[in-house]
């Protein structure tokens, strides 16, 4: 199996991973090493496929996305005091399962349209990204921390951004500097209202906001 | 400095100066002022200059203003402006009543002109990537806007917001993605691939299923930043939870921006497949929306979740004149973007007012407005008409060419539908406008006296609008619409 399968299917356990721990801390350090598989992935496919350009954005999202946004999430973690999420929708065993299983099938049914048009033709690799896309959405329908679905935000992040390298990496690069720059001011954003959320409910379970339903 | 950077340049500009300024309510409020009736007068120069038919251009084309843009751009201009004046207003209120401090105004007028600057440039942006990254801006920017208290609801409607637009707009990212890398295999440019002008110059070759995929991804994504359900969730909390004025902007303003994305992934789409698909799939979003809208309607007694209910409920409108198509069916979806703006512009500020006058928003808890208010309650009675559509006022034109260009092409039992989910609406309006206007006051009322006629000088120029455009045919605005259904009708 070549490196870059290899370290797809690492990115789809990663996301199983960051899914389903309960240790928050432990969701972040696995979030992180998700996302160094992702800025290794964009290094070998710059020297695989003469696509320079992701060796400028394999650099930039080190920064951001390895550094910056664990960084902000660890923070956020120390600040609240928090260890462990609250029991997820479905519960905690049957939630990954039901997550990884959609997660799966949707990204199978729908990668042959997007390797059509890709222009780095790697199968394993659009997979990976439909399926760790699929898992922040259902991280953001099936976890209750509000915690847990920032870390699904930035999982369905990286899902674009693998797909992003793939089937667009020669676009203005202002393009990818745009949607990164927009994807960290949503984690800030989403930790500045996440300690508000704590503050107000003296609990990060987002179930409890049901004020205002109807 | 060109035209279209100095409409991106001044509101950040704006911003930044209100930021450095003393905390003072008066300097705040007549900067607030001043910066939004300049960034306005600059946006409407724009406008003018486009209203022959022909496209600005700036950067290589990374930014362009086209009609379609500008319908958009007035709607930013007229009704960001009224708005941002009506909000000096609230904000007083909400200044000697203690809710808000000069620090929160400070934050609250300086992010306000931030969130014009997203609306602006996700209208006027070129380029389909950074149009995503722009509507996603205006998220960002508008979520302590509507978050400004930190009491739970407050926290709880600001949480749903982000959470739900972001995932909607990730699948919007998903088809912007796709969109470019199809046209990418087609023209081999990397640069002109992510260029709406490039983009619809050769849509004609874009991949069937492809287009089909991007289509479905665009109508999930900006569907929900536009409140079509069933993704709508979002917006009846958010309204219920921000401050009147806000509430006015998400709804005249930031909704339609996410239409105009919708709008150009439409035409694109129709250019590929033909417009059977796009219709179709339209007219099913729309006729969903206006009915589990018009169900939810019934039951609203807080005046601001009825009118949130009502956004989604036009969204349907404009949804469904899509999916009529045809130049009435076009030319209603560009016309009613107009229409809805102003009017639920007029909704919102006079919400201010009522929630003033009886420290509440239950309408089942009013009454007896006429007495107390008669100005406040003609303006609440003016928008309400407009939104049942009532002859006479913007929303019914939009209506009205919905129904004929349904009966033009023979779409009988969409009509039927239309007509019914427009009679469940008017029904349910008028119980609640007479419930909260006449009678005798049912609770409390907290300001028993009538705003004076500079508080209400906004609200009266918005209804003096929705008539203005509900009867005369505005020509300068009908040739930027007619121009707008000509770019939507290339397919």
């Amino acid at each position: 199996m070549a490196t870059i399968d290899f370290l797809a299917i690492c990115m789809i356990v990663t996301s199983l991973a960051v899914f389903g721990l309960r240790n928050l801390k432990a969701s972040v350090a696995i979030y992180a090493v998700q996302t160094l598989l992702l800025v290794t992935i964009f290094f070998l496919l710059a020297s695989e496929f003469s696509a320079q350009q992701l060796s400028t954005w394999a650099v930039v999202a080190f920064f951001t996305k390895v550094i910056f946004v664990p960084a902000i999430l660890f923070w956020l973690i120390r600040k609240l005091n928090v260890i462990s999420e609250d029991e997820p929708v479905g519960g905690f065993f049957v939630s990954p399962i039901i997550a990884m299983g959609f997660s799966l099938a949707i990204a199978m049914s729908i990668h042959n349209i997007f390797l059509e048009f890709s222009l780095i033709k790697e199968e394993i690799l659009l997979i990976a990204a439909g399926t760790v896309f699929m898992m922040g959405i259902f991280g953001f329908m099936l976890r209750n921390s509000f915690i847990k679905q920032i870390l699904a935000y930035c999982l369905f992040e990286n899902g674009i951004h693998l797909s992003l390298a793939l089937m667009a990496y020669n676009s203005h690069e202002l393009v990818e500097l745009g949607i990164l720059t927009d994807a960290i001011f949503a984690v800030i954003i989403m930790s500045i209202l996440a300690v508000r959320f704590y503050k107000a409910y003296n609990s990060l379970d987002t179930s409890k906001a049901s004020n205002l339903r109807g | 400095m060109d035209s279209l950077t100095l409409i991106l340049i001044l509101p950040l500009l704006g911003a930044l100066i209100i930021f450095l300024s003393p905390k003072n309510f008066g300097i705040l409020s007549t900067l607030h002022v001043i910066i939004s009736a300049i960034t306005s007068a600059v946006l409407l120069a724009n406008v003018c200059k486009v209203l022959g038919g022909e496209t600005l251009y700036s950067y290589d084309s990374f930014l362009f203003l086209d009609s379609l843009s500008c319908v958009f751009l007035v709607l930013i201009a007229v009704t960001g402006f009224l708005v941002n004046l009506y909000s000096t207003t609230y904000m007083k209120w909400e200044f000697e009543e203690g809710h808000i401090n000069l620090c929160d105004l400070k934050k609250y007028y300086a992010l306000s002109h931030v969130f014009v600057f997203t609306m602006s440039l996700s209208v006027i942006c070129n380029n389909v990537a950074f149009m995503w990254a722009a509507i996603e801006a205006t998220t960002l920017a508008s979520v302590f806007l509507v978050a400004i208290h930190k009491d739970q609801k407050s926290t709880e409607s600001g949480y749903k917001y982000i959470v739900l637009c972001s995932i909607g707009l990730a699948f919007a990212l998903y088809a912007t993605v796709l969109l470019y890398s199809a046209t990418f295999s087609n023209i081999g440019n990397g640069e002109h691939a992510m260029l709406w002008t490039s983009i619809m110059d050769h849509a004609k070759d874009l991949n069937g299923d492809a287009a089909k995929l991007i289509f479905i991804f665009a109508l999930i994504g900006f569907g929900t930043k536009a409140g079509l359900a069933p993704t709508h969730t979002w917006l009846p909390d958010v309204h219920a939870q921000g401050p009147a004025p806000i509430s006015a902007l998400l709804s005249g303003v930031l909704l339609k921006c996410a239409m105009l994305a919708l709008f150009r992934y439409y035409a694109v789409t129709a250019e590929a497949v033909g417009f059977e698909f796009v219709q179709s799939v339209m007219l099913v979003s729309g006729t969903i929306t206006l009915f589990v809208a018009g169900i939810f309607l019934i039951r609203q007694h807080d005046v601001k979740r009825m009118f949130a209910y009502h956004s989604v409920v036009h969204m349907g409108v404009i949804a469904f004149a899509l999916g009529i198509g045809g130049e009435f069916g076009l030319f209603a979806a560009i016309f009613h973007c107009l229409a809805h703006s102003f009017t639920k512009a007029l909704a919102f500020c006079s919400t201010g007012n009522i929630a003033r006058i009886y420290g509440h928003k239950d309408m089942s808890k009013m009454g007896g407005m006429i007495k107390i208010a008669p100005i406040t309650t003609i303006l609440f009675g003016a928008s309400v008409c407009s939104l049942v559509g009532v002859p006479a006022f913007a929303i019914f034109v939009g209506e009205f060419l919905v129904f004929k260009g349904a009966i033009a092409s023979g779409q009988f039992i969409a009509v039927g539908l239309f007509a019914i989910a427009l009679a469940i609406i008017f029904i349910a309006d008028f119980s609640h406008f007479n419930m909260a206007s006449f009678g005798e006051p049912k609770d409390v009322v907290v300001h028993a006296k009538e705003m004076s006629l500079m508080e209400n000088l906004p609200l009266i120029a918005l209804c003096v609008l929705i008539i203005v455009f509900g009867v005369w045919h505005v020509d300068s605005f009908y040739t930027l619409v007619e121009n707008g259904v000509k770019i939507l009708m290339r397919g």
